[in-house]
């Protein structure tokens, strides 16, 4: 895969020096917004800018390359997630430019016969798809953990859903022929190291997962081209998988006809075969892939003032991860309420919930929302911890004041 | 006329469909990367071996860990992702880090040692 990376300026030693220099001259930071994002032991604080074109006010956990989390108030507004606050996750520094006339996608490897396809090429591929799915990144919620890990310090916001539009990538694959005996299919995008002998970020599906009917070849976001910093101009879509395997800016698409030893694959983005703590050395490790049910309180943040002897009402969203959503519980103490659900716009979507409690005696202690789903799949009470920070489903639990 | 409307839509049938989308051109400016990092010992290192491929947030954002625990991600830096790091930097580096932690995070918990 080293032969199709693109290359916009490598970074030697002095060229990394000298740029770094030039840096000093940026304009200083203008008087911020803070958002304390609650992690454990800090540090917790975060600013919220709308400083990104064509995004609305994020989260900036970096500007290089961009880490962009979605505020939790985004959530409680709706269950499509606007492309101007939908979550960014990069690697390494992308283009910041789109040629699309020049764009194509390289199929090769175990096909019949290599092809460079262009946009229009792509989206003539077959039918176009529409799917409603949640694409969240492996390590939402990673700065949550305790204890700690190290990593990408998300809150529980790196995660958004959205109406993809695209192609199925087996009808693109289609246009190359995949060849008999292949086992995985996979993905580069225009995001490439700065540095000699880095690993790209590619990443690879089974290949019964890259067949399926929903995996798409996506240009299409809530109705619109995908914004630049989300993936312009395709991205795959792999509904109920975490957004690491829906590779943006996508550039090229290879079939292997063996496992993949890629870093990213072989190395990061795995997680421990068993239960681990931090004193777990050597543990066999496989690669995060489905998503597990999901489920937050966004009527109320932790620690809100509830009125004493009223009925409260409180809502969310909540996700089934690669399956349907088949119910939420409110719980903590002695409560065990069933929420009522929203519209299902999707299996793969968020859906609204929401309950209402009675009558409220006292504070709420340490409540929360369980999402089940169809395949019998709970919200654990106990974080499922793992040193990557990987596939958080523990209950979130909020405490609310009564007065 | 009939006739030719129906051919006409075989004919459509039997090739790839028309692309319903179009691709336009598309170019974004991203906001400056202000080396925003606190004074103290060990700040020009970092700014020569760090800042130029991330932004400093992704070091100061970082929980408390052990001084051991940032020699191995500097370490995963240069042996991993191939950063040109300076070999006789990295002690400095090592200490702005730790010193800037002592700075933005809770104190050690003895109950969850980390790192």
């Amino acid at each position: 895969m080293a032969d199709s990376k693109q290359q916009p300026g490598r970074l030697t030693r002095r060229a990394v020096i000298a740029g770094a220099g030039g840096a000093t001259l940026a304009a200083p930071l203008l008087a911020q917004q803070l958002i304390d994002l609650g992690l454990p032991g800090g540090p917790s604080a975060r600013p919220l800018e709308p400083a990104f074109p064509g995004k609305g006010e994020m989260i900036v956990q970096r500007i290089r390359a961009p880490l962009l989390e979605t505020p939790m108030e985004v959530f409680d507004k709706g269950t499509i997630t606007p492309n101007d606050r939908f979550f960014v996750r990069w690697h390494w520094d992308m283009p910041n430019r789109i040629d699309a006339a020049a764009h194509r996608v390289a199929i090769g490897g175990a096909v019949r016969q290599p092809v460079a396809l262009t946009l229009d090429e792509v989206a003539a591929a077959g039918e176009t798809i529409e799917v409603v799915a949640v694409n969240q990144c492996a390590g939402n919620g990673r700065g949550l953990s305790d204890p700690r890990v190290t990593g990408a310090q998300w809150g529980n916001g790196a995660m958004g859903n959205a109406r993809w539009t695209g192609v199925r990538l087996r009808d693109v694959l289609a246009k190359a022929g995949v060849a008999a005996g292949a086992k995985r299919v996979r993905f580069a995008g225009l995001d490439v190291p700065l540095t000699d002998g880095a690993p790209q970020f590619i990443k690879s599906l089974p290949i019964d997962i890259a067949m399926r009917d929903n995996v798409l070849v996506a240009w299409g976001m809530n109705g619109e081209p995908l914004p630049l910093l989300n993936g312009y101009p395709l991205r795959i879509v792999v509904p109920g998988w975490f957004s690491t395997y829906w590779v943006k800016m996508l550039s090229t698409i290879e079939v292997l006809a063996d496992e993949d030893d890629s870093f990213f694959m072989a190395k990061g983005y795995r997680v421990p075969t068993r239960p681990v703590t931090p004193a777990d050395k050597d543990v066999p490790t496989v690669p995060v892939t489905a998503m597990p049910p999901r489920s937050i309180i966004t009527s109320h943040a932790d620690g809100a003032v509830i009125k004493r002897g009223e009925p409260l009402e409180l809502r969310g969203i909540a996700m089934g991860g690669d399956a349907a959503l088949a119910r939420v519980d409110l719980v903590g103490g002695d409560l065990e309420l069933p929420c009522e659900l929203g519209p299902d716009e999707g299996r793969y979507g968020f859906r609204r919930w929401s309950v209402t409690i009675p009558l409220v005696a006292d504070d709420l202690i340490r409540i929360g929302a369980r999402a089940t789903n169809v395949n019998g799949a709970v919200q654990p009470e106990m974080l499922d911890w793992n040193p990557g920070g990987y596939a958080r489903n523990v209950i979130e639990r909020i405490t609310l004041r009564a007065q | 006329m009939r006739r030719s409307l129906i051919l006409f839509a075989l004919v459509l049938a039997g090739c790839d469909r028309a692309p319903e989308v179009t691709f336009a051109d598309a170019a974004i400016t991203l906001p400056d990367d202000p080396l925003d990092l606190p004074p103290g010992a060990g700040r020009e290192a970092v700014i020569a071996n760090c800042t130029a491929c991330h932004s400093p947030s992704m070091m100061l954002q970082q929980p408390r860990i052990s001084r051991e625990t940032w020699e191995s991600i500097v370490d995963k830096m240069v042996t991993v992702y191939k950063a040109p790091v300076d070999e006789a930097a990295i002690p400095a580096i090592i200490g702005y880090l730790t010193l800037m932690q002592d700075q933005t995070s809770a104190p050690p918990d003895p109950d969850h040692p980390q790192g």
